[in-house]
């Protein structure tokens, strides 16, 4: 009974996270589309898009990781549905405050906030106060869930067990999945920035009501934001990578990845340097301290090598010269990896001081992150939620769907390629309308925006299969 | 070949090599019998890391040094000039910016093949001074972050006309918030 | 001790520790003639006369401009920074140069005016009047006004930072925290400092103040919150397993 209700929580949020998608990729079709000069949008409606946006997008890929984790979590402990309707409920309320301080109240400050743009108004004045409000009304919510799920995993594994410790050892006892590793790995991850985003508007809402009489430290509110939304986005990413070690196996038809004493390696380090690397983002305040920004690039390089040499590699070794049974599921996480390994390529160059001097802000940044996301973590969430339409309905869908495959491919890298010459001819990032001097940039955006098109038209094809499936769920004759 | 082309190119060939990897592992993968997986992964994997570990070692020790803190750090300037940026404009000038009279600036002349500092701050949220050349490429940046000064040091070795742009989001004028100088 | 505990101290330690920072006044005014070149002006010493030039090429030389006859801020700025040189105990390189801008005192007066703060045999600093202040003044941007109602020069708490080319690399206004004299001392002795903050009025956090000792940025509660929420997610683990064990 509660596994027929779980199936219903989580095909309602497939569904939802899949309607918010498509709502989002056409507010940036519509963004791209002003910067290629096809419309003409007043400049605060283009940050109010652009705002909710970004927003939009974190905040789906955020809940797509946690409902996916929670929804294979159950194969091996015990996790109560309360967490999961109680994030559900929350985020539904920061969600309407976020559309509301934005699309009614036209804040613009970027889904960033960067201090102290929030409090320079030229929105309506409720706005700023509502939309804080809503980043901590989704934070309760995710917390709630995050630390909920962790307990679970806890009253079955202990926290060095959680963690895989016993690998390091030759005779390692019980084998903890990579699943588990990687989502607490991950919770905890989520729960570091949620706690970050709580100071960061603890801090904010301190000067709001003091009505002046003290300020925050600039620096300081910079390292927080980035220490929050930074980390929070490669959260999202790592909990899609759980689901792909637990699903691309067994999609595949391949015996199921295993912990070994360099998986455990990889996935501890992999805690340390997401929480390490957000200090890439302030490479050009040279306020910084030297070591801060040093360690922002270690951190930054060091987090590619358990990525590429454990995760990327393990699936190489499990599909090459193998016979796999092949479907959209798996397809799905394969292009996934290979989108993030490339928008890996792309944030390491950036990640490096010296290029950064010369990259920072320009539309390289939109580049590696759209890969990462659009061509990554987006796929791994999309997969397992193609996976979970056929399995909670019992179809069984082996079909490569490759029309589907095809337009997500030529979409997705003909979008984010636009934004890498972008970066590459130093043009801005976040312009409403490009200067006249950029002269190849109202092109490229054009260019972006029709290959957005193709991208979407995969994606709601996607869509009416899922939904369709999702909703029959809901049904009583339904597993 | 400038910087910013370099580095695209070396993009497109990671990511092409990427590619094609994935794709010789697909193919591979669309065999029916006789399936063999990877000879010895784990030598594989064990080399790989090594590579990887290799390069990632060589490319902090050659790129960190080249990092903007260092920069002209043991040379001294000829020449200071004064920035404070504001929604939606900078003041340029060649004498410290009482923020308490703002004013227009004044025009900015840098004497070509000298070594100019740039004492960039802002006076209300954070923005970002970014220097093009006429040929509309990023030369150098900084932030301006209110309560800050941060300083910019730059040789120009080519004269001609240089524009400033914002490159931190600062609101609804961000894009249209921009100075210029001249190098002679 | 059970754990719970030091997380309510983690809490009272945290909320009990608001500080507010210290609320410099700035000056603007200080940034106009830096990296040009201090006028060669003759100066007169109790021992010898001699070009500043002579005095900057042996050691970089803070001025501290101050007349003998003043009732407001020469005295509090002379003894600031006599009491910020000895709590930095920098090891660099440096002396002082008090220098007289009235044209009415002379070597004497000087001599006087170091004996007010037992400064008369201290190596590091050098007391001196100059027949040239005029030049001196236009080059490094100080303009003293004489008031005739109190008989006083109005004029700014200057210090002026000169490092062995002669060239002014910093100069600071009024009477200042150690952190500005560190970093002043950072600058004649030619080493870069990228970057600085504005006095914080009403600041809540901050994250460092400089250390003085290294010249290196020292925490500060800013950085504390930095790492806040890391320290409360392993008092949380902690409280998780202890919960999840019980039950």
């Amino acid at each position: 009974m509660e596994n027929k209700s779980l199936k219903r929580v989580t095909s309602i949020w497939i569904i939802t996270i899949l309607v918010l998608f498509v709502a989002s990729i056409l507010l940036g079709i519509i963004m791209r589309f002003n910067q290629g000069t096809k419309i003409n949008l007043a400049p605060a409606t283009f940050y109010a898009y652009m705002t909710t946006h970004g927003l939009t997008m974190v905040g789906i890929w955020v809940v797509a990781g946690m409902a996916a984790v929670h929804y294979l979590l159950t194969r091996y402990v015990k996790v109560p549905l309360s967490i999961n309707i109680f994030a559900m409920l929350f985020t539904v309320i920061g969600v309407v405050l976020l559309w509301a301080a934005t699309l009614v109240g036209h804040f613009h400050a970027a889904w960033t906030f960067l201090y102290p743009l929030p409090f320079y108004t030229a929105w309506e004045a409720w706005a700023t106060p509502v939309f804080l409000l809503g980043i901590g009304v989704l934070g309760i919510g995710w917390f709630v869930w995050a630390v909920g799920m962790l307990v679970s995993i806890l009253k079955n594994y202990s926290l060095s067990q959680a963690f895989a410790w016993q690998h390091f050892k030759k005779d390692n006892g019980i084998e903890t999945p990579p699943f588990i590793l990687i989502a607490t790995v991950s919770l905890i991850g989520v729960i570091v920035c949620l706690l970050t985003a709580v100071l960061l508007l603890i801090l904010y809402f301190a000067e709001y009501f003091s009505k002046g009489s003290f300020t925050n430290d600039p620096l300081l509110m910079k390292n927080l934001t980035y220490f929050f939304g930074h980390t929070i986005i490669n959260e999202a990413l790592y909990l899609g990578l759980a689901t792909l070690y637990e699903l691309l196996p067994e999609i595949s038809g391949r015996p199921r990845f295993k912990t070994t004493w360099y998986v455990a390696l990889a996935w501890n380090c992999t805690l340390v340097f997401v929480l390490t690397a957000f200090f890439h983002h302030l490479y050009m305040d040279f306020v910084q301290p030297e070591g801060f920004q040093m360690i922002g690039q270690i951190a930054s390089y060091l987090a590619s090598l358990p990525s590429a040499t454990v995760t990327a590699f393990s699936v190489v070794i499990l599909i090459y010269n193998n016979s796999i049974k092949w479907s959209l599921a798996n397809i799905l996480f394969f292009i996934g990896v290979m989108g993030w390994l490339i928008g890996g390529m792309g944030a390491v160059i950036d990640a490096t001081i010296s290029n950064n001097f010369i990259l920072h802000n320009t539309l390289w940044v939109p580049a590696h992150f759209h890969t990462y996301n659009a061509m990554g973590n987006v796929l791994f969430s999309l997969a397992f939620f193609w996976w979970a339409a056929n399995e909670f309905t019992n179809t069984h869908n082996d079909r490569r769907e490759r029309f589907k495959t095809i337009l997500l491919l030529v979409g997705g890298f003909g979008f984010v390629l636009m934004f890498y010459i972008g970066g590459a001819l130093s043009i801005p990032r976040r312009y409403s309308v490009y200067p006249e001097e950029f002269t190849s940039a109202a092109m490229l955006a054009t260019a972006g925006a029709w290959f957005a098109c193709i991208y979407l038209l995969g994606i709601v094809l996607m869509l009416i299969d899922i939904v369709k499936k999702c909703t029959r769920v809901f049904s009583s004759s339904s597993v | 070949m400038e910087k910013h082309q370099s580095l695209l190119v070396i993009f497109l060939i990671l990511a092409g090599l990427i590619a094609s990897i994935f794709l010789h592992i697909y193919r591979s993968s669309l065999i029916t019998y006789g399936a063999e997986g990877m000879y010895n992964p784990t030598r594989k994997r064990y080399f790989f890391f090594l590579i990887l570990a290799s390069v990632a070692v060589i490319l902090m020790s050659v790129t960190i040094p080249d990092s903007p803190y260092f920069m002209f750090a043991d040379k001294q300037p000829s020449k200071v000039v004064f920035v404070a940026a504001k929604q939606f404009s900078f003041i340029l000038s060649n004498q410290a910016i009482d923020p308490k009279k703002g004013g227009a600036g004044e025009n900015i002349e840098i004497p070509v093949g000298e070594l100019v500092e740039f004492r960039v701050s802002s006076l209300d949220v954070t923005h970002g001074f970014a220097i093009y050349d006429d040929k509309s490429n990023l030369v150098a940046q900084t932030q301006a972050m209110p309560g800050y000064i941060n300083k910019l040091r730059w040789k120009f070795n080519t004269p001609g006309t240089y524009n400033i742009l914002c490159l931190e989001f600062c609101g609804v004028a961000h894009a249209f918030m921009r100075a210029s100088f001249t190098v002679k | 001790m059970h754990p719970r505990i030091f997380f309510i101290i983690g809490i009272i330690y945290f909320t009990t520790s608001v500080v507010f920072s210290q609320t410099d006044r700035f000056n603007r005014l200080e940034e106009n003639k830096v990296y040009q070149q201090v006028a060669n002006v003759v100066v007169t010493t109790p021992t010898e006369q001699v070009a500043l030039s002579s005095l900057y090429s042996r050691t970089p030389l803070i001025i501290a401009l101050i007349f003998t006859r003043c009732t407001g801020v020469c005295s509090p700025m002379i003894l600031n920074l006599y009491e910020n040189i000895n709590h930095l105990q920098s090891d660099k390189n440096f002396k002082v140069l008090v220098l007289s801008f009235d044209s009415m005192d002379n070597i004497k007066d000087m001599s006087r005016f170091a004996t007010r703060y037992g400064l008369e045999n201290n190596k590091q600093w050098i007391f001196a009047t100059t027949s040239q202040i005029k030049e001196l003044n236009i080059s490094i941007g100080f303009n003293p006004i004489w008031d005739t109602s109190k008989k006083q020069f109005n004029h700014e708490a200057l210090f002026v930072g000169i490092n062995k080319d002669g060239y002014i690399t910093k100069k600071v206004v009024g009477i200042r925290s150690y952190t500005a004299l560190a970093d002043m001392i950072k600058e004649i002795n030619n080493e870069f400092v990228i970057s600085y903050p504005l006095p914080k009025i009403n600041m809540l956090f901050s994250c460092f103040d400089y250390n003085p000792i290294t010249g290196k940025k020292k925490p500060s509660w800013g950085l504390l919150i930095l790492l806040l929420p890391f320290i409360i997610t392993c008092m949380l683990l902690i409280l998780l397993v202890k919960y999840t064990r019980k039950n």
